[in-house]
Formats: structure tokens, C-alpha cells, sequence
């Protein structure tokens, strides 16, 4: 009640809800303000003198050699006071506590140190920062500088960053678990360092966005640039400016989703000399970029387009009908709207000197196609994988009469083909180096066997029979005539091209026998060129079968070996890539050559 | 006898002067200290590498001992490279094989 009378009797300015509180607290705002100003005075006054005094104490403990003996005296005088004073004081004890169990626990030293560390000022005091000498008010987050001071707001955020830069730093270069793997997965088990232009090219790549031009630079490197930055789902408009230079001829895009219309004419534009052009992931190539293409009269020697869905058979045939006579090479894949039987024979009517044909997964395609191809008489290379369902005839009729001069032949996606085809192969091929027939569920193990056998061909380079097998769910094991590559055919196969095999994949050719395997890489057979093997969903491969690959194989930097589960503590020669398998981390050690 | 060491020149005319078995990493030094192909550089182990700039030498060496240092390990670390040095550092990288 009284205290009510006293307000009413008073006349003040308005209060705070935090004056109220602290009043209600028993703490007076007044008396706060009071001893803040003190202390700013106080801070000032101490400012003063040391300017006054010309700072003798600047943080230092050094006597100036030209003391004279008098002033030295004086000041020892004052220094056993002050440290008598220092030693009873509260702040003291505390500092002591702190230095407990250090080994010269001597009070004085203890208190000479503290008086001639520069005094720490308190928060709220005004300090000089140790690093810009800017005057500043002391705050509790105030941080300490490198020589003991304090700093002021600005410098310690600096300093703050300078520390979180150099923490990022130090954990940057180390390349994780993760990434070896990565790498491990892409068959990269490299020892040694990367070359440096694998490394810069890496860089150019990361800092693309700051990057204006590639000056002169080589093809080749430009190419494997974008590789990167496909990969890294990076080629932008802009980006793509990059690669557009009048000199060079060929354009390698495996990314062009980002890519609008106007930029694919640009290509064009800007590219006047171009003979080769890839652009992967095309799908906003339309009609209208086809038709400008057109006008340009480009010298365009190879072309290779995917998922360019947006441009219509009418203008799939004009393309064919205007670079067919200088098209060497052409690969269309993932095509579904466009591009059917009668349009394929309009390309194979001028198309006619195609050395290289791949298609894939051309959805329109079908009988009609296969016929046309026939007609191609100077291929050399053929890669089919085809979507509709076709009769084995057509296929057989293709490769009877392009077989002679085919040096690759992949066929994908004829999964009814039967023995015929591999007798055709056998009876008609003379130049292949790839042979490649995946999918299949009806040749037969002799029949892979027969055509291994007396084969007027050289050895194959590269070859890829996976998944040639029996899929009968209800019968594991298949039939007693294996289906597929098996036993036989794997051994033929190798006698006929082991000397010059580079690349084997056999995944999921189950019916390989132990000891089929076992001969083929019997201690005594050596396979020099053999880099990249796939025996991935061969449950007999084990341990022992995996060591005699390395032994038969010096050459080898991938093996992928996915599913096999008898495979678990390998010894992985040095270089070698071991992918799949159950204990992935620890296939990494690296141990001495076999 | 070749000496053990080898210098290389940079266009503005700084001298590197390295190990003959680090320089070699590079295709193009290599083969123009071939001491069978009698080449100025093989006789005097002296490379001028008249387009190649002071500053980016010095990094293709650094690279060079990098690569020497790290030849027997597998999981190398990139080595660092400054991003406004890195293209001509490729075209140097580039021109040199390595």
C-alpha cells in the first residue's frame, strides 16, 4: 500500500515490464545504470592514463636496458604491493583453483602473471581490438585474440571464419568408403595417383559455372568434359556454349535433356564443319530443329540420336533422304513414337553406305525392318535390340547376307532364335571380332559348342552371351540338353578365342559346371588379353575358382561377380576391380601379385 | 653418364630442377629425354618448355612428386588445384602426356 502511495507521489517516466520485474526481484535498474556508468568512466580514466604514460606496460615483461637503477628500484617497490593486494583478492584464489596441479605453484609468479597480462577488460568496459586497435565495448561473447587481448566484433567474426575454413580444409581431401566403392563400381581400382589432366579436367568440371570459355581447347578433352558434366547432370544452355566452336567437328552430348529447341539449332548454327553429332537424351529435338538441320547442308558423316521422340516419321525419312548417301554410322535408341517399318526401309534405300547400324529399343520396328536391313551391303557393324516380337526368319535372312562382312554383330531381344541362327553365324562370319547374343531361352549348349568349333573366324575380342538360359521356373536345374551357354560351349568358346578374348560377359549362364570352369581356367591356360570378366549369378563360383581367374588371367581389371555367393575372402590382386560379391568392403585389401 | 636430375624451363624463364624418374611421368618429357633419340634435351637434360608458364610449371612438378609419392597406394586423394589455374594446367597437362 505504501509503496503504491510512493509511485503515486512520484512523478517519474514511464516503466518497463523489466524495471517492474527486477524491482519485483528486489534488483534496482537505477543502481545498474549506475554502476554501468561508473565502469565506463572508470574504463575511460584507465584509457587515459596509459596514453598519458606512454603504455609502459604493453603486455611485456621486458626492462629496457638503460633503467636506470633508481626507476627499477621504484617499480619493484610498486610491483610487491600490488602483488601483497593481489594475492588476498577474491579473483586470485579463483585463478589459483584453475592453475591447480601445475608444477610451480608459486603464489607470486602466479600474481606477477596476472598483473602483467594485459588487465582484461570487463563487458561492458571500452577495449582496444588486438588486431584493428578500433575502440569497442567489451561484451561477454567478446573473443580472445591471438596475443591474449580482446577483439572486437568484426575481427572476431573473421577469425571465427578463418578457423571453420581451415577445419573444412583439413577434412576435404580424404576420400571416404563411399567414394572408393563408387569407384570400385565403375571398375576403377587404380593405384597410384590419377593423371593430372584426368584430375584437371575433374576441376574444369566442378567449376564450370565460373568457367567463360575453353579457349583451344582439344577435342578429346572436350569430350571427356562433357562425359563429366553429363554425368553430373550439369550440361545447361549455358554450359553448352561452351562446346560450341566453328572449328571443331564433332559434338558429343550425352545429356541433352536441359537442352531446348532453339539450343539444339544453335549446335547447328555454330558448328558449320560438324561430320559428327551425338546427342543422347534428346527430347526436345523436334521437327523443326530436324528441318533446320536440314537447310544447313552439314557434312554430318555420323549420327547418333536417343529419345529424339518429338520428330515425326515424315521427317525421319526427309533426314534419310538428304544425309543418307554420306552417313557412315547412325545410332537411333529409345525411340517410341516414330521411326517404323516403312521409314526404316526408307533409310535402308539411301542410306547405302552405312558402316554402322545400331538401333535400339526402337519400339515401332518390327518383321518389316529386318527385311530392309538386308539390304545394307557395305555394313560392317550391326547392333539390333529389338522390342516387338519377330519372326526368326527376317533375323536369319539379316545376318546370312550382311554375315560375311559383319566384324560386330550384337543381337539383343530375339529371345525365340533358335540353333540356326549360331549355324548361319558359324557358316556365314568371317571378320567378326564382338559377337553378342543375350536373352535367349531356346539355343541350345550344343549348339554355342558347334559354332565354336572349326570356326573359319579368328578368335573373338568381345563377347557377351548373358543370360542365354532355360527359364523354367519349375524346373531349376533345366532341361538334360542344357539350354544355353553351358559347359560345352563355354569350353569351345574359349579354345577358339581365348588367345584373343579382351571382354567375356557369361552372367547368368547357370548351367556352367564346376569342372567346365575349372578346365577352362586349369592351371596351364593363360588368356593374356582377358581385362573385363562377368560370371555374375554363377552360384558354383567360389573362392578357389575365383583365385585361378586371377592366375589365367594377368590382364584382368574388372570382374564382376554379383550373386555368387560362394565367393567371400578373395585375394584381389593389385589394379584389380572385384564388383559384387558379399563382403564388398573387405575385397578391397589389396595384396601381393599372384 | 645422365645425371640424376633434370631441368625444366617454363616459357618466362623459370627452372624447375627435378628428379629425372618424376619428370618421366610425363609422356612428352619422357620422351624427349630419350637418351637414344639425341635430342638437345636428352644430351643437356635441359627441357625448355617454351609454352607452359612459371606458375603452371610449377604445379605440373608438384604434381609430378605427388604422383611419385603416391605411386604405390591405392585411394590417392586428388591433389589440390587452384580452380582459376586448372585450364591451362589441362592444356599444359594436356601437351605434356601426363
Amino acid at each position: 500500500m505504501a509503496n503504491r502511495r510512493q509511485t503515486r507521489n512520484q512523478i517519474s517516466g514511464p516503466h518497463s515490464a523489466l524495471t517492474d520485474f527486477l524491482a519485483s526481484n528486489n534488483i534496482s535498474a537505477a543502481q545498474i545504470r549506475e554502476d554501468y556508468e561508473r565502469r565506463l568512466g572508470e574504463a575511460e580514466h584507465q584509457v587515459a592514463d596509459e596514453d598519458t604514460s606512454s603504455s609502459p606496460e604493453n603486455g611485456k615483461t621486458e626492462e629496457s636496458v638503460d633503467d636506470s637503477s633508481e626507476q627499477r628500484k621504484k617499480r619493484r617497490r610498486k610491483e610487491t604491493a600490488t602483488l601483497g593486494k593481489t594475492n588476498q583478492s577474491k579473483e586470485f584464489a579463483r585463478c589459483k583453483v584453475r592453475r591447480k596441479g601445475k608444477a610451480n605453484d608459486n603464489d607470486d609468479l602466479i600474481a606477477r602473471e596476472n598483473l602483467y597480462q594485459k588487465s582484461r577488460s570487463l563487458p561492458g568496459q571500452l577495449d582496444h581490438c588486438e588486431i584493428c586497435s578500433k575502440r569497442f565495448t567489451v561484451t561477454p561473447y567478446s573473443k580472445t585474440g591471438p596475443n591474449g587481448g580482446l577483439l572486437c566484433a568484426k575481427c572476431s567474426r573473421s577469425l571465427e571464419d578463418d578457423q571453420k575454413k581451415y577445419k573444412t580444409k583439413k577434412g576435404g581431401p580424404r576420400t571416404g568408403r563411399r567414394q572408393n566403392q563408387s569407384a570400385l563400381l565403375d571398375g576403377i581400382s587404380q593405384q597410384g595417383a590419377l593423371s593430372l589432366v584426368e584430375m584437371c579436367t575433374k576441376k574444369v568440371a566442378d567449376n564450370i559455372n565460373d568457367v567463360e570459355e575453353f579457349g583451344d581447347l582439344p577435342s578429346p578433352l572436350l569430350h571427356r568434359l562433357s562425359q563429366i558434366l553429363s554425368k553430373r547432370r550439369v550440361l545447361t544452355p549455358r554450359t553448352l556454349n561452351l562446346f560450341l566452336r566453328p572449328d571443331l567437328k564433332s559434338i558429343n552430348i550425352y545429356d541433352s535433356a536441359k537442352l531446348e529447341m532453339d539450343d539444339f539449332q544453335r549446335i547447328f548454327t555454330f558448328m558449320p564443319s560438324l561430320t559428327n553429332v551425338n546427342l543422347r537424351f534428346a527430347g526436345q529435338l523436334k521437327d523443326k530443329v530436324v528441318k533446320y538441320l536440314l537447310e544447313r547442308d552439314l557434312q554430318i558423316k555420323s549420327l547418333q540420336l536417343d529419345a529424339a521422340n518429338l520428330v515425326s516419321d515424315t521427317y525421319w525419312r526427309r533426314l534419310f533422304e538428304k544425309l543418307g548417301p554420306q552417313l557412315e554410322s547412325l545410332k537411333l535408341s529409345n525411340l517410341d513414337f516414330s521411326l517404323d517399318d516403312e521409314t526404316i526401309e526408307v533409310m535402308c534405300r539411301y542410306c547405302t553406305e552405312l558402316r554402322r547400324l545400331k538401333l535400339k529399343q526402337c519400339w515401332k520396328m518390327g518383321d518389316g525392318s529386318l527385311q530392309a536391313l538386308s539390304s545394307l551391303a557395305s555394313l560392317q557393324h550391326l547392333s539390333l535390340n529389338i522390342v516387338r516380337e519377330t519372326d526368326s526368319e527376317s533375323l536369319l535372312e539379316v545376318v546370312s547376307k550382311l554375315g560375311p562382312r559383319l566384324q560386330t554383330l550384337s543381337l539383343e531381344g530375339f529371345p525365340n532364335v533358335d540353333n540356326i541362327l549360331l549355324e548361319t553365324i558359324h557358316e556365314k562370319c568371317r571378320l567378326l571380332s564382338k559377337l553378342r547374343l543375350s536373352e535367349n531361352a531356346v539355343c541350345t549348349d550344343k549348339g554355342f559348342a558347334r559354332l565354336f568349333t572349326d570356326w573359319s573366324n579368328p578368335p573373338l575380342e568381345f563377347v557377351d552371351f548373358s543370360s542365354t538360359r532355360d527359364v523354367d521356373n519349375s524346373n531349376p536345374d533345366g532341361p538334360g540338353d542344357a539350354i544355353g551357354l553351358a559347359s560345352e560351349g563355354l569350353i569351345a568358346l574359349m579354345n577358339h578365342s581365348g588367345p584373343a578374348i579382351r571382354k567375356l560377359n557369361i552372367s547368368s549362364c547357370r548351367h556352367v559346371s564346376r569342372s567346365a570352369f575349372e578346365e577352362v581356367f586349369s592351371i596351364e591356360k593363360i588368356y593374356p588379353n582377358l581385362k573385363e570378366l562377368d560370371v555374375s549369378f554363377h552360384p558354383i563360383m567360389d573362392d578357389f575358382l575365383v583365385g585361378r581367374i586371377f592366375h589365367c588371367c594377368p590382364a584382368i581389371k574388372k570382374l564382376v561377380a554379383f550373386a555368387c555367393f560362394n565367393v567371400r575372402d578373395v585375394r584381389v590382386p593389385v589394379g584389380v576391380a572385384l564388383i559384387g560379391g558379399l563382403k564388398a568392403q573387405s575385397t578391397i585389401v589389396v595384396e601381393g601379385k599372384y | 653418364m645422365a645425371s640424376e636430375f633434370v631441368t625444366l624451363v617454363s616459357g618466362d624463364g623459370f627452372e624447375f630442377i627435378i628428379p629425372r624418374s618424376t619428370a618421366c611421368v610425363s609422356g612428352t618429357i619422357r620422351r624427349m629425354l630419350d637418351s637414344s633419340s639425341k635430342f638437345s634435351e636428352a644430351v643437356s637434360g635441359r627441357c625448355e618448355l617454351e609454352n607452359i608458364s612459371g606458375i603452371v610449371l610449377e604445379k605440373v612438378c608438384e604434381y609430378f612428386c605427388y604422383n611419385e609419392k603416391n605411386k604405390d597406394q591405392t585411394n590417392v586423394p586428388d591433389m589440390d588445384i587452384p580452380p582459376e589455374l586448372c585450364l591451362e594446367l589441362l592444356m599444359a597437362a594436356d601437351y605434356l602426356d601426363t
